[in-house]
């Protein structure tokens, strides 16, 4: 089965900033994946690369089988919606519903009347006068209104109360167990990206950290707990993401090397790691590797001094 | 896409239809009441023969009038600031465009009907004010034969055409360069009356090479129609230009201070009898005029309106450009 999308060593740069580093990734059909990581990662990048709104600057994406390209059959089959939920601040949902009518082939415009509805939003009213609830609402019954095979979300359910927030994301789930529909949604929110996906993308600084089935991503991930002693025999073996350690204990999350071997050192206690455990270790991963180092080497400096 | 076209901008065009609908009325009802009054004055010069100076005597429709029409001037303006500049520009501030781009229509598609309803929009604003302010005219036209001087030439024929395409392809590539709306409405507002007056100072007079004709300075001469004089004077014996700006008397356009003593104001004045002495001297001076003869009038409207339509073609190959290579 051809994945929904990947990308070959995708890189996207803005003048002299780089968005986006040699990302390569792959997501089956049929998936709801998060997309996660810190503010400026490049997770809006990565979207906008895959909705074809904006051209790498070197590297492969493969949507549905094609490259991104200005075609409608290709446009018609993915949905985008941006962060800031761009809609024409003084045409009403309805207009918005009629135009999507003129501009698509499949257009459910019922669903979005009924939703809409249902929600108790005005159909009527420029959308520039709803609550910014009510706005992301609109946004997300139009783009699935247009019944895309990729629906790629950026922060979709930011603006959303808890319920609302939960009432789309069983929307999706119901959408994708239908089938032909493929989610991708960044969010911070990880106990609601939890509930709903099977996938996930995490990106630091412009780079890929993980990439693949979230049931995968934490059996290849364990928790170690164990007196503070020299951990190098592990280091050796395994990948350590984050280790913390307290005067009277050490705790690893490590990744386990590829044959997946459980870690053999009696001293240490393994458990398994959840999702929100996973990716913080990641985060803060790559915000010490960029800030503690520097300062680290130079309190060495001054204690050779003396 | 034309309904969304339509969604978007009918406020703009209803204003605009609004604009024109008022200006037409009351150029309309003011241009029938000119034109009657140029006719009646016509019979009745022809009756007594005093049709020569009629145009001195005859002062045709209301001064209120006569300045809006000469201000439609700045209407192509109006179309750039308001229907070009934003075209692009607010949807790039608003984010819409990643609305309108995310739809099952290619970006060519959605830039060739927005562009093609605005300029058609736009040209039909330019050519209903200029029919309508060269109908009222007319009469005018007829009497000053003036219709080829700069500010008239501008607003009348085909040029408002070419001038309204233009400001609204300039409005457009600001905004599209720009993304920005304020911003680019300046560009336009600047950028128009630089171009517009570039062109008219230095550029449209020499569209064909001018006329110049030396004449004797006491026969005079002027060029049949609405010819437009570019420069004119009077060249002394010496082949030097007189200079005309004098306070002292003149004598068939010469001042006084040129001429031998017997063209002196005591013997010129009284029975005009030019002494024999003095009307030697006065075949000396010849009278220049360097200007373009009426009858190309509409071969210069026509090129000032090729110049615009590829300056307008050209602005909106950049907007392509731009938005089809570009990220959005």
């Amino acid at each position: 089965m051809t994945p929904a999308l990947a990308t070959a060593a995708l890189t996207k740069r803005y003048g002299k900033v780089t968005a986006l580093t040699d990302c390569t990734i792959t997501v089956p059909e049929g998936r709801i994946c998060a997309l996660i990581g810190p503010n400026g990662a490049g997770k809006t990048t990565l979207l906008r690369l895959l909705a074809g709104l904006s051209q790498p600057t070197a590297g492969q994406v493969t949507v549905n089988g094609a490259t991104p390209r200005q075609d409608p059959a290709f446009l018609a089959d993915v949905g985008y919606l941006a962060q800031d939920i761009p809609l024409y601040r003084r045409l009403s949902a309805e207009d918005h519903i009629r135009a999507g009518a003129h501009l698509n082939p499949r257009w459910d415009a019922e669903s979005v009347r009924e939703r809409l509805t249902s929600l108790k939003i005005p159909l009527d009213r420029a959308v520039g006068k709803l609550s910014g609830g009510q706005r992301a609402q609109v946004a997300l019954a139009l783009i699935l209104a247009k019944r895309p095979r990729l629906l790629l979300l950026d922060e979709p359910v930011a603006a959303l109360d808890p319920l609302a927030r939960r009432n789309f994301l069983r929307v999706l789930t119901d959408g994708v167990a239908v089938g032909g529909l493929t989610v991708v949604l960044s969010s911070h929110l990880v106990a609601d990206l939890e509930r709903v996906c099977d996938h996930l993308i995490m990106l630091a600084s412009s780079h890929v950290q993980l990439c693949g089935d979230i049931d995968d991503l934490l059996t290849g991930h364990q928790v170690l707990t164990g007196p503070r002693k020299d951990t190098t025999a592990i280091e050796r073996s395994h990948r350590v993401v984050q280790v913390t350690r307290t005067p009277r204990q050490t705790t690893l999350l490590v990744r386990l090397n590829g044959s997946g071997v459980p870690v053999i050192d009696p001293a240490f206690e393994a458990s398994d790691v959840g999702l929100e455990e996973l990716v913080l270790a990641y985060m803060s991963q790559q915000s010490l590797g960029q800030d503690a180092r520097p300062a680290l080497a130079h309190l060495t400096t001054v204690g050779e001094d003396q | 896409m034309t309904w969304l076209v339509w969604r978007q901008h009918r406020v703009q065009f209803l204003a605009g239809a609004a604009l024109l609908a008022a200006f037409a009325v009351l150029i309309v009802i003011t241009g029938l009441q000119t034109a009657s009054q140029y006719h009646s004055a016509l019979v009745a010069c022809t009756a007594n023969h005093s049709c020569a100076n009629l145009s001195s005597t005859l002062f045709l429709g209301s001064h209120a009038v006569g300045f809006l029409v000469i201000m439609t001037l700045g209407a192509p303006l109006l179309v750039g600031l308001f229907w070009g500049a934003p075209l692009v520009a607010a949807e790039a501030e608003a984010g819409t465009t990643q609305f309108a781009w995310m739809q099952s229509v290619t970006r060519r598609h959605w830039l060739v009907v927005k562009i093609g309803w605005m300029l058609l929009a736009a040209a039909v604003w330019g050519g209903v004010i200029s029919a309508l302010v060269t109908w009222w005219s007319g009469p005018d036209n007829a009497q000053q034969l003036d219709a080829f001087n700069p500010g008239r030439f501008d607003i009348m024929g085909l040029v408002p055409v070419a001038y309204s395409l233009f400001a609204v392809a300039l409005g457009i590539a600001a905004g599209t360069l720009l993304r920005r709306v304020l911003p680019a409405m300046a560009v336009t507002l600047a950028g128009f009356i630089a171009v517009r007056a570039a062109v008219a100072l230095w550029l449209r007079p020499h569209y064909m090479t001018a006329v110049t004709v030396f004449y004797k300075v006491t026969s005079g001469f002027t060029p049949p129609g609405s010819y437009w004089r570019l420069a004119s004077g009077i060249v002394g014996p010496n082949g030097l230009a007189v200079d005309q700006n004098t306070n002292g008397a003149v004598l068939a356009g010469v001042p006084v201070t040129y001429l031998p003593a017997s063209c002196a104001p005591a013997s010129a004045r009284g029975a005009f009898t030019v002494q024999p002495s003095c009307a030697r001297a006065l075949t000396q001076f010849h009278g220049f005029l360097t200007y373009q003869p009426a009858e190309r009038y509409w071969a210069f409207q026509g090129i000032e309106t090729g110049i615009f339509l590829v300056l307008a073609a050209a602005l909106i190959a950049v907007t392509a450009a731009v938005l089809l290579r570009h990220d959005a």
